[in-house]
């Protein structure tokens, strides 16, 4: 079973990240290469991306002819995606302590963020 | 360059009142649309991944107890959208990104009517921050 597990972060959490140092960067950083390296070994790894900041992101729709309308404008509240993790799991449980694991990578001074990570199992297409 | 493509579904709020109340024939329609969308990204190379996700209802939000166990909950702010679906696309400028973005939010709805909804469009990391 495949799911998708999202790290999701407002604007300002995304510019508390920036403040980080660089060692704390670093540190972050290590530990979840390390977590992919793991799921690389288990077989678990599908896919992982980490995304621009919030700054360079647009909402896009179609004008009645189909041209696209762009709109660099969000809410101060919207929690944007900052990357995910792809795993393809036995269980949802496992993927659920996949989650817990990156939830605990070091944040500054090396105490883990413990941020929530969203964690959704992909339809099967086409869905019914 | 890399971008990907997020359709958000309604808020947790509003769910019930989205696609599932459909007939068929306005969903067979719609995936139609993105079957047809999916397959002229592969013939031009651009599409690198696309995915539906389940519904809500079954979406968790899991954090690291202080031993490194999992929490998990199923409770969300009334106001989270929630990301129904997405493409990765891999395209030669950030127009391209936007036209195809333009696209699927053409995706037929109830009685054919476009959706026009709201993609929201985000350019990959190549590397990690520095």
């Amino acid at each position: 079973m495949k799911y998708i597990l999202l790290m999701s972060g407002t604007k300002a959490g995304v510019g508390g990240y920036q403040a980080w140092s660089q060692k704390e960067r670093d540190a972050h950083m290590a530990i979840l290469r390390k977590i992919n390296q793991q799921l690389t070994d288990s077989g678990e790894f599908v896919a992982t991306q980490g995304l621009m900041p919030p700054s360079d992101a647009k909402v896009v729709r179609g004008e009645k002819n189909g041209l696209p309308i762009t709109d660099g404008v969000f809410p101060e509240a919207k929690e944007f995606l900052l990357g995910y993790w792809i795993v393809d799991v036995a269980s949802a449980e496992r993927a659920y302590a996949i989650a817990g694991r990156i939830s605990a990578a070091p944040g500054p001074g090396g105490v883990p963020t413990n941020m929530p990570i969203e964690v959704r199992q992909f339809a099967s297409y086409p869905s019914k | 360059m890399k971008y990907i493509l997020m359709m958000n579904t309604m808020k947790a709020s509003q769910q019930g009142q989205g696609i599932m109340g459909w007939s068929k024939h306005d969903l067979e329609a719609h995936i139609a649309y993105m079957m047809k969308l999916n397959q002229d990204l592969t013939n031009s190379r651009e599409l690198v991944s696309a995915e539906g996700l389940s519904f809500p209802d079954q979406a968790k939000r899991v954090r690291a107890a202080n031993d490194g166990t999992p929490i998990t909950d199923g409770v969300f702010p009334e106001s989270k959208e929630f990301l129904a679906g997405y493409w990765i696309v891999d395209v030669p400028t950030p127009e391209r990104a936007y036209a195809i973005a333009a696209r699927a939010s053409a995706a037929p709805g109830r009685g054919g009517t476009p959706l026009n909804m709201w993609i929201e469009v985000r350019p990959i990391m190549s590397q990690p921050p520095k």
